[in-house]
Formats: C-alpha cells, sequence, structure tokens
C-alpha cells in the first residue's frame, strides 16, 4: 500500500516550494512517470503527494531574452503545436513526433521527462545539442532562488539528477539559434514512435558555405544519461562535411561510444547503428 | 408493416457473400458489452495467487499465518489444505497449487480471497516461502542429456500412486527416467528409397521461438457456488463442454451440477483451450470461502502465467528430383515442452499433416520428443504449430528450386495437389483450390517478374539508383502457401455440434447454438445461414450460445470448426424449420410444398415469388389453431470425417482449405529493419459466406503472422521472462502494417455451409515462411530463426550469424 | 488505510463528487469506484490504450492519470461518446466496415478516433495510422479500423456542407 499521508495541489510556485521546503514529497505532474513506477514498486511515495498541475508559472511557451523559456508543465504535445518551437526548434517537433503515443504526449510534461532522466529520453537529446539550460527554483529560506544549470551537467545517472530535494525544475531554456544553424534528430526502431530506443541521436551545429561550426552531437541509450560526444564532435569541428569527414566522425562516434547488452539490444549491435545512423544522418545534413 | 400491405413480387435475393456487419458490433462499439472483468456478483470476493520466486526449488516451508490474519481476507489455500487435489492439464502432471516442487516461474504456490484486490495483494506479500534450489534446465536440449535432472521424477497421483495415462495415447509419462513428455512418430511411404531417387538433398536446421498471445482482455473467471452446491462458473473458455467435464473430474463432483457461463471474451486465439489452475484455484477458493470469488490477471501475469505458442527446434531433410518432382521429407523436432503438458505437445498432429501433405510428398517421416525443461508451457494458439511447420517446408520449397535452376512459383506448382488427391496421410482433398491460390497470389503480386527484377538489383554492381531512395534499402518478394484443415478435426470421440432452433410468433427466431463467439464473429455467420434458409432478413436472428444449461453440446472452437461445422449444424436446424413451415403453408393454400419458397420474410409462390402470407402471420395461425404447434427443431451435425488410426492416418477433417500469401519487404542494410511493405493472399475458403467477417479474419491473421516473423518475441532466459510487458513484447502497432491484398478462390465444398471451409487460422499460418523468402530474395541471405529483428537481420547480414545445426534425433 | 480525497468533476456532461484513494489511477475510479466499466484495463502501463480517455479535450490513458487530478477537470469516457452525432457517424462506421472483432479494444479506439477527427477534420489512412498507434488491437489488424475512421471523418466532411 502507498505511504502518501497528504496530498496537496498547490495553485502558485510559493505555494509549491512552501511545500518542498517543508518536507519529503513526491511530485506529481502528469503521472506518466509516476504512476507506473508506483504501481511496480520502483519509485516508493514520499509522505506528502503533491501535484503541481495547476502552477501557472510552470505553464507556457515565450521568448526569455536571447531564449526560448519553456515551462515545465509543457506537455509534448503543447511542444510541437507551438509556433515559436516550430519557427526555432523544430528538431523538438521532430522529437516529439516519436514520442510514445499521442495519448502519452498529451499528458507527459518535459520537467517530467527531464526529471525522470532516462539515458534514452526521446526529448532530452535534442535539447542537449541546442544547449538547453535547466531552470530550477527553491525558497530555502522563505525568499525564492531560481538557479540555471546545464542540461548536460543535470543528468547524473538513470532516473538520477542534481535537482535538490527542496527544488523544483520550472522550466528549461534554450538558447536561441545563431543563423545558419542545423539540427537533427534520429530515433532508431521499428516504429514511428511507442519504443524505447535502442539507440538515438542529436546532432547541431552552424554550417556556413561547407564548414562546420558549434557542433553538438549526443547519444542516447549508450551510456547511463543522455551523452555528448566530444570525439565526435571535434571530428566535425570546423571541417568541411565531405565524405572523408562524414566517414571520419562516424569512426569516432563507434569508437566514443561504451553502451551495454540489455533486453532491447547488445552492446555490439548499438555500436554498429551509431556509426551507421551518424553517417546516414550526416549524409542527409550535407545534401540539405 | 401494415396487415392489408403486401408487395407485389418478392425477387429471390442471397445474403450469401455480402457484407453483414457483426451483430454484437453496436454494443462493443458503445462500451456496453460486459466482459469478465466487468461483472461482479453481489458479495464477490478478488482472488490473488502466489507464484514462485524460484524457477527450480524444493518448497521447503510456507508459512501464511500473517496472510490469514489480515483485516478482510477469507481464505488463504496451499496445497496442504487440499489433500484432494487433482492434476491437471493434457497429461494430468499438473497440480493447480504445487505441493513439494515448483518446476517453473509461474508455479502457483499459494491463493488468496479477500474483501478487494489490494487487500489480497497485500496478503501475497505476507506470504513467507522457503525454496532450496534444485538445478535449472533452461533448453531442452539439456533435457535430454543422460545426466540431466528430472523435471517430473514420479508422477502426481491424487492419493500419492504412480499416474499412468490411458492407453492409445502417444504419451510416455509413467515414472520413466528421462524427461520425455511425450514423442509422435509418423511415417507414409519409404523415405529412404525416396532419397536415394533425389537429384538434391538439403538438410537444415530451423529454430522457432516463443510468443504469446496477448489477448487484449487478460484472463479472468468467476466462480460461485449455490446453497446446494451447484457450481456456477463465468469463464472465457472456448471449450465450456469439455470444461465441464474435466472440471467435474478434478473437484470430484457431478458434471451436471457446473454450469459454465461464458460473457463476452476479450480475445481468444486458441488461449482458452485447456484448464489452468487459476480456473481450479478459483473455485477452491470460492468453495471454501462460501462466496463468489472473481480472479483476473494483471497484464503482467497473463504474460507470466499464460500458455505460449509451442517453441520448436527442427530439423529437415528433403529431395526432390531434377525435374522438379518432390520425393521426400524427413523432420525430427526437439519440443520444449516446459514444466507440465499442454496442448503445446498436441502440435505435433498438425505439424505432421504439414510435412506430409503440404504439396505432394511420396514418401515422409516425422519425429517429435517433447521433453519437459524448467521453461513455461506452450498451449495451444492459432495455427497450432502450422506456422512453424510451414516455416521450414516453404525455406526448402526456395532451395530446392533453386537448386534444380527452377522458378520457386513453377517448383510449387508442379507440387500442389488438385481436387480428388488423397495424401500419404490418408487426407482426402476433395474440393482443393490450392493451384489457384498460387496462380491468383503470384498473378496479382507479380511475384515472378518482381522476384527475377529484386536478384538482378543485388547483383548489379554499386547502389541502386532509385530517385530519392536510399541505397541501403533493398526489396524483396517471397511466396508461401499453408494447408490447414478446414471442415474441423475429429480428435475427440465426436467433432459436432448441436442447435436448438425456435422461431415465435412474430417470425424472430432464437438459435441456440454449442458453438462459441470468441470475437470470430460466429454468430452473425449462423445467423446468415439461418436467414439463408429460411428468407428472413438477418435482423430476425437472436443467437443464444454461452450457456452449458441452455446450449446442446459442441466440442468447442478449434481447428477451424466453428463455421463448417456449427454452420451446418444451424442449416440442418433450419432446413427441418423451413419443411415444416412450407408443410402448413402447402396444406393451407392447397398446393405442392415444392411450389413455395420463403423470401423476404413471407411464403411465396417460388415460380413467381408472388407472397402469399407473411411468416409471422403463419407461425400465428398454426400456434393458435386447434392444432396449436410452435416450429422449434433441432439437429446435431457431425462431419463425415474420421479419427486418424494408431499411426495418425485417417481423413482427420470434413474438408481442407489452402492459402498462398506473397510478402514484400524492405530490408535497410544499415539496421537490419525489415519493414513488410506488402502482403498479397489468396484464400481457398470453399465460400464467402460473409465478406466483412472473413476479410476481417484474414487482415487479423495477416498481422499476427506479421508479428510472428517480425516483432514478437517472448525472452525467456534461464526459465525467467525478460520482457513481460507490452513495452518490451512488440506487438504490432497500427502504422507497421502492409498493405494487404486478399483474393477469395471459392473451390465450393461439397460438405461445407453453402460450401465454405473454415479458415480462422489460415491467414496467420504462413507469413513468416513467406517473409524467410522475401529477405532472401533481397539479400541473398536466408534466417533460418525466428524472429527477423533487425538486430537478427543485421547480424546475419554482416556475417555475425552463426547457422545452428541440430543432428537428427528421437528416442530409442 | 490509504488516504482518501474528495474530487468534484464534470463527468460525461455531468457534475459529480467523488471520494478516491489518493494513489489510485484514473482508470480505476471510472471503473471500481463510479462503475463505468466501458474503459478497459489492458496493461496499466500506457502502451496500449484501452483505457483511452479525453479529459480537458486531450486523450489520455486513465491508468496513467491519478484519480485526484480529475478535480476540477471535463472527463468524457465512451459511455459519454452517444447522442453526439460525430459520435454516433463514427460508431456507425465502426459497425459498417467490420471494424470490430471481439471489441475489447474498441472503446480506447473510439474515444481516440472521436479526438483525433476533432483535430483534423479530413484524415487520410497515414494520418490515422499515426493517431492511432498509441492503441493496440489484436484481432483485427487495424485494416478496418483505419477505413471507419476515414469514412467517418468523411461523413462528417459531406454532413457540413
Amino acid at each position: 500500500m502507498n505511504a502518501i499521508e497528504q496530498y496537496i495541489a498547490p495553485t502558485s510556485l510559493a505555494q509549491a516550494l512552501e511545500c518542498l521546503r517543508e518536507g519529503e514529497v513526491t511530485v506529481l505532474a502528469g503521472g506518466t512517470d509516476v504512476m507506473p513506477q508506483s504501481q511496480s514498486g520502483r519509485l516508493k511515495f514520499k509522505p506528502t503527494l503533491m501535484n503541481i498541475q495547476r502552477v501557472p508559472e510552470l505553464k507556457g511557451i515565450a521568448r526569455d531574452g536571447d531564449a526560448i523559456r519553456i515551462g515545465a508543465l509543457v506537455t509534448v504535445t503543447d511542444i510541437m503545436r507551438d509556433t515559436l518551437v516550430q519557427e526555432f526548434f523544430p528538431v523538438l517537433v521532430e522529437a516529439g513526433d516519436h514520442f510514445a503515443s499521442d495519448q502519452i504526449r498529451n499528458a507527459a510534461t518535459l520537467g517530467g521527462n527531464i526529471n525522470n532522466a532516462s539515458p534514452a529520453g526521446d526529448m532530452l537529446i535534442p535539447l542537449l545539442v541546442l544547449d538547453a539550460y535547466a531552470e530550477l527554483a527553491a525558497k530555502p529560506n522563505g525568499e525564492m532562488r531560481v538557479r540555471r544549470i546545464p542540461l548536460g551537467d543535470f543528468f547524473v545517472g538513470p532516473g538520477k539528477t542534481r535537482r535538490a530535494a527542496n527544488e523544483l525544475l520550472t522550466g528549461v531554456l534554450i538558447p536561441l539559434p545563431p543563423p545558419n544553424h542545423f539540427a537533427r534528430f534520429f530515433k532508431f526502431g521499428t516504429r514511428p514512435a511507442l519504443d524505447i530506443s535502442a539507440i538515438s541521436i542529436g546532432i547541431a551545429g552552424v554550417r556556413t558555405d561547407h564548414l562546420l561550426s558549434q557542433v553538438r552531437v549526443a547519444f542516447g541509450a549508450v551510456a547511463p544519461t543522455p551523452v555528448r560526444a566530444p570525439r565526435t564532435e571535434a571530428a566535425l569541428e570546423g571541417k568541411r562535411l565531405d565524405r572523408a569527414t562524414i566517414d571520419a566522425a562516424a569512426q569516432a562516434a563507434y569508437d566514443e561510444v561504451r553502451p551495454i547488452d540489455d533486453v532491447r539490444a547488445s552492446a555490439w549491435y548499438r555500436r554498429e547503428l551509431i556509426r551507421n545512423m551518424t553517417k546516414r544522418m550526416l549524409d542527409h545534413v550535407a545534401q540539405a | 408493416m401494415k396487415v392489408a400491405e403486401r408487395p407485389a413480387a418478392i425477387a429471390p435475393d442471397t445474403l450469401i457473400g455480402k457484407r453483414i456487419p457483426k451483430m454484437d458490433a453496436p454494443e462493443k462499439a458503445s462500451g456496453k458489452t460486459r466482459y469478465i472483468h466487468d461483472i461482479n456478483l453481489p458479495g464477490q470476493l478478488h482472488a490473488k495467487i502466489l507464484r514462485s520466486a524460484r524457477v527450480h526449488a524444493r518448497i521447503v516451508r510456507i508459512d501464511t499465518s500473517a496472510a490469514k490474519a489480515l483485516p478482510g481476507v477469507h481464505v488463504v489455500l496451499t496445497a496442504a489444505d487440499l489433500p484432494e487435489q487433482r492434476p491437471i492439464g493434457v497429461a494430468k502432471d499438473h497440480l493447480p497449487l504445487k505441493r513439494d516442487r515448483v518446476r517453473s516461474e509461474r508455479d502457483e504456490i499459494a491463493a488468496v480471497a479477500a474483501d478487494s484486490e489490494e487487500i489480497a495483494e497485500q496478503a501475497l506479500r505476507l506470504i513467507k516461502v522457503d525454496y532450496e534450489d534444485l538445478p535449472v534446465i533452461s533448453n531442452a536440449l539439456d533435457a535430454i542429456k543422460p545426466d540431466a535432472p528430472l523435471i517430473h521424477p514420479e508422477p502426481h497421483g491424487a492419493d500419492g500412486s504412480q499416474l499412468s495415462l490411458k492407453q492409445g495415447m502417444p504419451i510416455a509419462f509413467s515414472g520413466k527416467k528421462d524427461n520425455i513428455a511425450m514423442r509422435f512418430d509418423y511415417a507414409h511411404g519409404d523415405v529412404a528409397q525416396g532419397e536415394a531417387d533425389s537429384d538434391v538433398v538439403i538438410e537444415d536446421t530451423f529454430k522457432l521461438h516463443y510468443v504469446t498471445h496477448c489477448c487484449m482482455g487478460v484472463s479472468g473467471v468467476i466462480a460461485d457456488f449455490d446453497a446446494s452446491g451447484n457450481l456456477l462458473m463465468y469463464s472465457n473458455t472456448q471449450v465450456p463442454f469439455l470444461h465441464k467435464r474435466e472440471f467435474a473430474e478434478y473437484l470430484n463432483m457431478d458434471p451436471a451440477r457446473i454450469r459454465i457461463i461464458q460473457p463476452p471474451i476479450g480475445g481468444g486465439f486458441g488461449s482458452k483451450l485447456d484448464i489452468y489452475p487459476f480456473e481450479v484455484i478459483c473455485v477452491f477458493l470460492a468453495r471454501a470461502a462460501r462466496r463468489p470469488v472473481k480472479l483476473v490477471f494483471s497484464r503482467e501475469e497473463e504474460f507470466l502465467a499464460s500458455p505460449t505458442r509451442q517453441p520448436v527446434l527442427l530439423t529437415l531433410r528433403s529431395g526432390c528430383k531434377k525435374d522438379g518432382t518432390l520425393t521426400f521429407r524427413q523432420v525430427h523436432t526437439l519440443h520444449d515442452n516446459g514444466a507440465y503438458t499442454s496442448w503445446g505437445a498436441t502440435t505435433p498432429f498438425v505439424m505432421m499433416q504439414t510435412f506430409s501433405s503440404l504439396y505432394r510428398v511420396p514418401n515422409c517421416d516425422y519425429h517429435t520428443t517433447a521433453v519437459y525443461t524448467n521453461n513455461p508451457y506452450a498451449g495451444s494458439f492459432r495455427g497450432y504449430g502450422n506456422l512453424q511447420a510451414t516455416f521450414a517446408v516453404e525455406a526448402h520449397m526456395d532451395k530446392l528450386a533453386e537448386a534444380i535452376g527452377m522458378d520457386p512459383f513453377d517448383f510449387r506448382l508442379k507440387n500442389a495437389q488438385v481436387p480428388g488427391e488423397v495424401t500419404g496421410q490418408g487426407m482426402s482433398f476433395k474440393s482443393c483450390g490450392f493451384q489457384d491460390c498460387l496462380k491468383t497470389a503470384a498473378a496479382r503480386s507479380d511475384y515472378q517478374r518482381k522476384r527475377r527484377d529484386n536478384i538482378a538489383a543485388r547483383s548489379a554492381s554499386g547502389p541502386i539508383k532509385r530517385e530519392g531512395s536510399n541505397p541501403a534499402v533493398r526489396r524483396g518478394v517471397g511466396i508461401a502457401s499453408m494447408l490447414h484443415v478446414g471442415g474441423g478435426a475429429k480428435i475427440y470421440p465426436s467433432d459436432g455440434c448441436g442447435t436448438i432452433l425456435k422461431i415465435d410468433d412474430f417470425a424472430h427466431v432464437t438459435l441456440i447454438t454449442g458453438a462459441s463467439e470468441i470475437g470470430q464473429g460466429s454468430e452473425t455467420v449462423l445467423s446468415q445461414l439461418v436467414c439463408e434458409e429460411l428468407g428472413l432478413p438477418i435482423s430476425s436472428v437472436t443467437v443464444v450460445n454461452n450457456d452449458t444449461d441452455i446450449t446442446p453440446w459442441d466440442v468447442g472452437v478449434h481447428a477451424s470448426r466453428t463455421t463448417f461445422i456449427a454452420g451446418n449444424s444451424a442449416i440442418g436446424a433450419a432446413k427441418k424449420a423451413r419443411a415444416k413451415i412450407l408443410a402448413a403453408a402447402a396444406k393451407k393454400f392447397e398446393c405442392a410444398e415444392a411450389d413455395l419458397t420463403l423470401r423476404g420474410g413471407h411464403i411465396v409462390r417460388a415460380a413467381s415469388g408472388e407472397p402469399l402470407i407473411d411468416l409471422a402471420r403463419l407461425m400465428r395461425s398454426l400456434h393458435f389453431s386447434d392444432k396449436a404447434e410452435l416450429v422449434m427443431t433441432t439437429f446435431y451435425y457431425e462431419p463425415p470425417s474420421q479419427h486418424q488410426d494408431k499411426g495418425f492416418k485417417g481423413d482427420v477433417s470434413a474438408a481442407y482449405a489452402w492459402a498462398t500469401q506473397v510478402v514484400e519487404v524492405e530490408v535497410d542494410t544499415d539496421t537490419g529493419i525489415v519493414k513488410m511493405t506488402r502482403v498479397t493472399g489468396a484464400h481457398d475458403v470453399g465460400r464467402v459466406l460473409n465478406r466483412l467477417g472473413i476479410e476481417g479474419q484474414i487482415e487479423g491473421g495477416v498481422v499476427m503472422g506479421q508479428g510472428y516473423a517480425l516483432t514478437e518475441n517472448l525472452m525467456i532466459e534461464d526459465g525467467r521472462m525478460r520482457n513481460p510487458n507490452f513495452r518490451d513484447y512488440k506487438l504490432v502497432t497500427a502504422p507497421e502494417i502492409p498493405e494487404i491484398d486478399v483474393s477469395f478462390i471459392e473451390s465450393m465444398d461439397g460438405e461445407g455451409p453453402q460450401g465454405a471451409k473454415g479458415v480462422g487460422e489460415a491467414p496467420a499460418i504462413c507469413i513468416a515462411a513467406a517473409t524467410a523468402n522475401a529477405i532472401e530474395n533481397a539479400t541473398g541471405v536466408r534466417i533460418y530463426e525466428l524472429p527477423f529483428t533487425p538486430e537478427k537481420v543485421y547480424r546475419a547480414l554482416h556475417g555475425k550469424a552463426d547457422k545452428l545445426y541440430w543432428k537428427p534425433w528421437k528416442p530409442d | 488505510m490509504s488516504l482518501k480525497h474528495d474530487i468534484a468533476f464534470t463527468l460525461n456532461g455531468v457534475q459529480r463528487k467523488v471520494t478516491v484513494d489518493v494513489g489510485q489511477s484514473a482508470l480505476a475510479m471510472l471503473r471500481d469506484v463510479i462503475g463505468l466499466t466501458g474503459t478497459k484495463y489492458g496493461c496499466g502501463e500506457g502502451e496500449c490504450g484501452a483505457c483511452t480517455i479525453i479529459v480537458d479535450d486531450q486523450t489520455i490513458n486513465s491508468c496513467l492519470m491519478f484519480a485526484v487530478d480529475c478535480d476540477g477537470r471535463r472527463v468524457t469516457t465512451i459511455e459519454g461518446l452517444t447522442g453526439d452525432a460525430r459520435a454516433d457517424a463514427l460508431r456507425d462506421a465502426f459497425v459498417a466496415h467490420g471494424a470490430v472483432q471481439c471489441g475489447f479494444c474498441t472503446p480506447g479506439l473510439m474515444v481516440q478516433a472521436s479526438h483525433l477527427l476533432a483535430h483534423h477534420p479530413e484524415v487520410d489512412a497515414a494520418t490515422v495510422k499515426r493517431g492511432i498507434e498509441g492503441n493496440l488491437c489484436r484481432c483485427t489488424g487495424y485494416k478496418k479500423i483505419v477505413e471507419a475512421i476515414v469514412s467517418a471523418s468523411h461523413a462528417e466532411e459531406g454532413a457540413a456542407r
């Protein structure tokens, strides 16, 4: 039986943070991770269950200086439909399209996805290559404090992040892309969506004439967290996107990943996929 | 309709071949249908089963004291509380609640009945079990090693005595010192001679994997004893009358005091043909609690505890002459029987039919050994061994054709039987549309040309330059056929079905049939056949089919038999009613019976269509007359098939059915992903009855076959199921389905109802076989093990897969 | 004793007050507390779609939703998809096209399809297939389900003109 002793549904961020400051809390948003994990015993409820779905400060997508801020409660469906996202980060629309199913997209929040910190998280890979930041708020001494941390530093292990127990993930900031920016996402699978991927790949950068710069490469499901691929990035940074560069980058990707064997795929196969699909993605970028 | 109104003349019409919506569809689409999960009896308790934490172990101690003390718990049972417990199942080797040993992960150890599911689950967590581990056998090959530990060292009996089984059954279980559960041996002709006559001989090992039914409605049962000790069960069994008899045996009750009501089922596919421990356990709980008890599985439990499809390790040796004539097939299989015997062990009944009779084979030798392991046991699953057998046969048809340089379609056509042939196994092909199936499927799919083009593309140097396409993707096309019983299968003493039919004062028909509806549309088809005889619209029929106290006997829904046998039974009863009606009308209108017929709800003059009286009026005039007659008729139809002899020979079905399917794929050689793009099928169904229903059966079967070939894989390691959930056990989803083109070959079977034959299992049977051939056509690589997951295909394409060989073996 | 909580929400157009377990799913509330059994348990993990309901104009898997989260919301289940011309057209299409066999997946599919059609008045087969990718069916092979939904969208379109 669950050990929930108190249920609250705050209606402001301040109220939610007060609650977090005071006690042991399980945070509930869409429920798409909390419900199955609590049923299976993987997640044990803390004494307080806090439903943050009605906290207005956590909603919305808006321009925030030279970045776009996506509230933690924004669902995957909301992200796909938003005009700012469609204009500046179509790769997020692409990733959303491969996410689970319509029913789950309608309920799954970006904040929940990030806090769940799955090594195969579909939305997390593109966010990494877009240099996104996680925004966290707390009220440790009665005064609200907000901090930002690059998403790449936020993930510590499967299901583990740097969020302190008294902090709430309030949103994600994504810097507006520079001119000539491209970003792509690939998720391996036999289905368009409804799949936990054996591997996924995000590639972004700036392409001026035929030279690449500000290259970002991230892989999913080949490490305990979604990871950047520094050697692959180095193989592309400042280079012409030609056959030799593409082959070298694909090989660098093959060499630098350390995947595991599990019920979905073997390590050997994951590396083959990483190499072959990195090559294919770069081919597409080159042809675009 | 006003009494004075009568249509001028009623033209002949027919329901046969029309698209008739399923009668229960409106209710189901409104969410009003109450499945077993939705049924709640007043005062009911909820049951949960504690399953083993070990794969193979001695049970040292079970402590249920804490569970019994939990508020809300009414009954906790273990084997110790049930000394009279009898073993169940096909080989009677399976105690519902395990006494001194667990032999698999799914083994039932204890059961709880409580006020709610939550309390029952909590009670399970309070039960303490001490085990002493035993070595695990998780591979059938290990089970036949001379020093292998015995899974069943001594057989169970009600009084602990050694249990031996009925004479004549091919079962070897009576305290023998090995793990062999069953063996099957069959032969016709002389394979040694056949091999000597061959110009080409090939031999390969095939490995067929575990998949499971995944009915969308999980298993459940409700048991309720009344004040006089009569048992009422709400059960989704596909064989209610067999169950009644068997439950009576297991519960030591008079079968007359057991009533089974079948609520609408959330899918069957053969999963509900055996008796499973959870059903017997629920009855024990109801008896002990003296309250109704409801037991429903979780999805995880459904995966863990349901029977699987029979996994098979198979070596096939076959040959042909250089003119393309098949000469022989020699088959050895090793069946992993799991811990207890269910219907999976008897799949050889069907498999030997395919090896002996799919295409003309003059000599055939077949041997199956089913061995106990600590794996999950297999049951019956749509196709019943035929998918596995056809996978091997059709791989060899392609390989033999290639070896003699013959087109694989021509090779198949040359060896395909025609009407009138009797096979070496004694199956008499009266109606036979096999050659038409081959020709139609090949022509509609343009198989021969595509096959040649794909080979050319494969051999051409450099990547294929197709506009906008990915050079890593190769196209392939593959063909395969199947043979299955289409008129029942006489494996029980009777393969019949009874019907009771009554027509009321308003010309409304009540059709009481022993045949169950499992979602396949039998209700609608039976109504259609009756209305065709009686000239009534389909809305005139109410079907009663789900209560053993009311319905006449039927052996059950299996072997694709329902349309054929229940259909003929319904027609028989309808014909009797028709005769009675026409006799009365002839008398009333002073003419010959032959001058009259039934059309559009009226009795009409056959020649002109002139209506004489509407049927309802005639019924009332019969009823409210001096003679006071109601129209009530009965009919029991027993198909004219034979029981097989001890050598498995005989004309076991009243009809046989064929299908040919051509599967087209795209193989991405960079990932191994196989996309099934198109399936073109030609099905010999005898005659199309309900066109909408039969298309639905075929489309569903094709996609089930697609899952078996490409996506579904129940991963069992060391006896443990690694993926008991939909997240990692992949059913086919809507975006993945191929284009499906279906043609019907109407061979008009002489015995079938309106000429129809059974089709329920057919469409699933040869998809995987055709897919293997298609992948070979696309890539030049043949894969001998299922499923064709991306990783498996990728490994095969890149030389990272070893070809399995199992030396043919059978026990001495 | 698990913690209980009172919620108030609109269910199929009617205001309701219900007391639920805090840890309970919306699916369990609908089936076991309120007694509406049309919404089905298929897997409990959001993989099969049999439990699909509409909450504030979006479809979600009720097995993943907490019952307490229904507070203040508008919930529609299969039972609420009646008496509405569009829902009737969809049901008629399911029946006429043979999209129902055992029927267990049908309520979830009907709800998902009605939502799909509400947001995409003109659908083609490819869009429908993606739209129902979260609903599993073991009987039909999906083909007739897709045909029914496409046909219903054209029927509406025809009616609208």
